[in-house]
């Protein structure tokens, strides 16, 4: 066996702030062999970033500090290499693939300029004379690689200009322009579609293959780690607590977290899955749209003129019966934002009605008895809770202004956390002293307060851990059996929804293309829309992976936008 | 950026801990918030602190005019000997009330302004942004002294004119910062609960702005000062015999540079306080991580 590519041994950080030390990395050790794929797994906080930050050298130091442990690459050691040396290897020794690939871009320059530069520094760092010209050849050559066949006019562009596809493969693209031996991917294609982050993936694997690159994929994401890796790494709390090859890891997982991590990620397909039934009879709807269409009109110029129309939802129908969780499943831009929007009465549908337990939204929006009715919980707790009020304060403003009892407020709040299972001495804290899970119950305990019968869920757990995400939906599930609820789910998580609802309603670019009962929907998908979106979500057990729809070519091509062409 | 420090077993500290302890580390800070202190306390407690309260007023004393600094007193004195010292002491009282006057009627008006424009949007943003425009757009010195020229020179008239030049900068401030928080589901969420607008804009905005407020207060009073002290030098402030350091320096300026301590030491005390200010507004834009 040859040496490893990347070897770190004892890996010992902390942080010194706030006249604290803080030890973040806890003897980490780990390896990447030439050629070979390894992932980095980790929840938000277990220090996967600080650890990718410190192999490429960009941890602030102060605050952090190496206690501890060496990072080598090639047989060089990294942490005592000179500034010149080590930044001959930025880009042919190793190379990052970023999380976000809009703020990874300047967005005032040129593609074209921002990868020239790339170029142009690392052949000066390397000695290498290259004109303008040659260069820009193999910059174009490169973005072939990277499946961006007309590399001429991405030069040209601005990286707004690119969709959310183009600027992660041009981003792969600028990582590989100086033929490095490593590439360290973080979270690739997480900030994506679903359906989008799947050609991502199936890009760099074949990229690591066929370029002989070794890969560091960090990430949070089990599925991705099965398609995408030989060996695991799992970390907690800045420790290693487990790592072996893929397929040990993923069907006898040792360590007690790495079973936790397993058992919380929603299965898509296979015998784990949960089967949500509805008890109800009622036959009027909850929520009933009916051919609802919304123009989104863009003015500008000096007079306010009208630009342009554009139609985000067309024609939808759909009916919520009392008892459902019905999840409204979509990529973004395909309109399920707007629709609960309209059901909330935020926004007036151009076309159509829609009757919220019976009564049209356009006379009832605005009224306390709409306020008891419905309510919502936000995607992101940290953007629906105002950081400067309690918890108290904020749970109160819905019950205040539907004319609750002053007097009964505080033991409402009281009830409430209690029924959120959080701590009742809760109430006095401001939204930063809770983690991201404790925040989200809160916004739930928020919107349950005026007793409504309908909750929308924009998206609840899309910011939060797979392990805390696992105990939220438990909560949600609970709260629907003692108190009836009805939810509306938006979501474009669709293992979570094949767990979580019973109906479930496919959206694509406004209009709904599939709609039906949870178990039908996934197991027997007709549009094939539907079919790509499923067969492109990573899943975690080989298993799940033989029972995902079949797709061809041609039929993914046909509903999906093609993120290979400008202006897709 | 996402460095999240796992771990448990420390202390965690809570980010007003957090907050005291960046103010406490900075030195400048520390230094700003000494000398406002000073100048404060100056300002409270003149009558017992001046070595001669008497030069506050119509004192004169020709026997001892044009002293230079000595031990009876640290600043020399002036054209009609009095302590230049107890002078500035005094001073301070006439700057500090002019700063709580001024702000204590621009920032309430300028705050409410932004917080309606930034709230309600549509006409009401057009109408206040404008006007505020417009009042941003006429040259401070020559609008104050047009007002002060009009309505005759003295304290009270100064305050009005820096008031009236005064809360556009807080309306602009604080429409920005309204206008950011307009996006955050917080609002949206209230508007859902049926809360009313005095709920949204005193409850749910409000809070939000009140760390930039106090920055921008701190860094205020000493432009404040300087804009007042400014006035008074070309008379048009504080009338003698008021202890004004403005007017100090106008009239110490008259024996430059012979008796040069009549204006550099009044000028000096200006400068000691909008240093202090400055300082500390520095010093806690940096403790509550704001941005002007």
């Amino acid at each position: 066996m040859s040496a490893p590519l990347l070897d770190i041994r004892n890996l010992t950080i902390g942080f010194r702030a706030y006249g604290q030390y803080r030890r973040v990395l806890h003897d980490v050790s780990m390896h990447v062999d030439p050629g070979e794929r390894v992932s980095l797994i980790g929840q938000s906080g277990s220090g996967k970033t600080v650890t990718m930050r410190t192999i490429i050298g960009t941890l602030p130091m102060p605050p952090g500090e190496v206690e501890n442990g060496t990072i080598h690459y090639d047989g060089r050691s990294l942490l005592t290499l000179n500034k010149i040396e080590r930044n001959k290897l930025k880009g042919t020794g190793i190379s990052i693939v970023l999380q976000d690939p809009m703020l990874s871009f300047n967005p005032v320059l040129t593609i074209g300029r921002q990868m020239d530069d790339i170029v142009r520094y690392a052949d000066l760092r390397l000695g290498i004379a290259r004109g303008r010209a040659e260069r820009r050849a193999h910059i174009v050559d490169t973005l072939a690689k990277v499946q961006l066949p007309q590399g001429d006019r991405i030069l040209e562009s601005y990286p707004v200009m690119l969709s959310g596809g183009m600027r992660q493969r041009v981003l792969i693209g600028m990582a590989l322009l100086n033929k490095p031996h490593l590439l360290i991917a973080d979270e690739p294609g997480t900030a994506l579609d679903v359906t989008t982050q799947d050609e991502i993936l199936a890009l760099l694997n074949r990229l690591v293959a066929e370029e002989g690159l070794s890969l560091l994929l960090i990430t949070h994401n089990l599925g991705v780690v099965r398609e995408m890796a030989d060996r695991v790494y799992v970390m907690e709390q800045g420790r290693i607590v487990e790592t072996g090859p893929r397929d040990a890891i993923f069907t006898a997982p040792a360590h007690p977290y790495t079973r936790r991590l397993m058992a919380a990620v929603p299965p898509l397909y296979g015998p784990d899955v949960q089967t949500i039934e509805n008890a109800h009879t009622e036959p009027e709807p909850a929520i009933s749209v009916q051919a609802v269409s919304k123009d989104f009109t863009t003015r500008s110029g000096l007079f306010n003129q009208r630009r342009s129309t554009f139609r985000a939802v067309k024609g939808v129908s759909l009916n919520v019966m009392p008892g459902d969780i019905y999840g409204l499943a979509g990529e973004s831009g395909s309109g399920k934002t707007t629709l609960a929007k309209m059901v909330l009465g935020l926004v007036a549908p151009t076309l159509g009605k829609i009757d919220v337990d019976g009564q049209p939204t356009s006379a009832a929006a605005g009224t306390t008895a709409f306020r008891k009715l419905i309510q919502i919980v936000y995607q992101n707790p940290g953007s629906s809770l105002n950081p400067r009020r309690t918890v108290a304060d904020q749970i109160a403003v819905p019950l205040k202004f539907t004319g609750f009892e002053p007097a009964r407020i505080a033991p409402r709040i009281a009830e409430l956390l209690e029924m959120v299972d959080l701590p009742r001495d809760m109430a006095n804290m401001y939204p930063h002293e809770l983690s991201g899970g404790q925040k989200q119950r809160v916004a739930i305990a928020r919107a349950l307060s005026v007793h409504p019968k309908i909750l929308v869920l924009d998206e609840p757990t899309s910011a939060l851990d797979v392990l805390v995400q696992s105990t939220v939906i438990d909560l949600l599930h609970r709260l629907r059996d003692e108190f009836d609820l009805t939810y509306l789910f938006i979501s474009h998580d669709l293992s979570l929804m094949r767990n979580f609802c019973n109906r479930v309603g496919v959206m694509l670019r406004g209009e709904i293309v599939e709609e039906g009962p949870v178990a039908e929907v996934f197991g027997a998908p007709r549009h094939a829309y539907t079919r790509a979106l499923l067969a492109a979500i990573p899943v975690t057990t080989d298993a799940a992976e033989a029972l995902k729809p079949k797709v061809s070519k041609e039929e993914r091509a046909a509903v999906l936008n093609p993120t290979t062409a400008l202006g897709g | 950026m996402s460095l999240a420090s796992p771990g448990g077993g420390e202390r965690v500290l809570t980010s007003r801990q957090m907050a005291v302890y960046r103010f406490t580390r900075n030195p400048a800070a520390m230094v700003g918030a000494f000398i406002v202190a000073t100048v404060i306390l100056a300002a409270l407690f003149a009558p017992w602190l001046a070595p001669s309260p008497e030069s506050a007023g119509s004192f004169v004393d020709f026997r001892n005019r044009h002293a230079p600094p000595s031990w009876d007193n640290p600043m020399g004195t002036d054209n009609v000997g009095r302590d230049v010292f107890s002078r500035v002491i005094f001073g301070y009282r006439v700057s500090l009330g002019l700063v709580v006057g001024v702000l204590g009627v621009a920032v309430p008006f300028g705050v409410l302004l932004g917080l309606m424009a930034g709230y309600f949007g549509g006409w009401v943003e057009t109408v206040i942004m404008r006007f505020t425009d417009i009042m941003l757009a006429l040259p401070p010195l020559a609008m104050a002294l047009a007002i002060t020229a009009v309505l005759s020179p003295n304290l009270i008239n100064a305050m009005i004119a820096i008031t009236l030049l005064w809360w556009t900068w807080h309306t602009r401030l604080i429409y920005r910062i309204v206008k950011a928080q307009m996006n955050e589901d917080y609002v949206e969420a209230a508007k859902l609960a049926g809360a009313t607008h005095t709920h949204i804009l005193f409850r749910e905005l409000l809070p939000n702005c009140i760390s930039a407020i106090a920055v921008k207060i701190s860094l205020d009073a000493g432009f404040v000062i300087l804009f007042g002290a400014s006035l008074s030098f070309l008379g048009l402030g504080i009338q003698p015999p008021t202890p004004d350091l403005g007017t100090m320096v106008a009239t110490g300026a008259e024996y430059m540079p012979e008796m040069w301590w009549q204006a550099v030491m009044p000028g000096l005390a200006i400068l000691y306080a909008i240093l202090g200010f400055n300082l500390l507004g520095d010093g806690l834009r940096d403790m509550l991580d704001v941005e002007l």
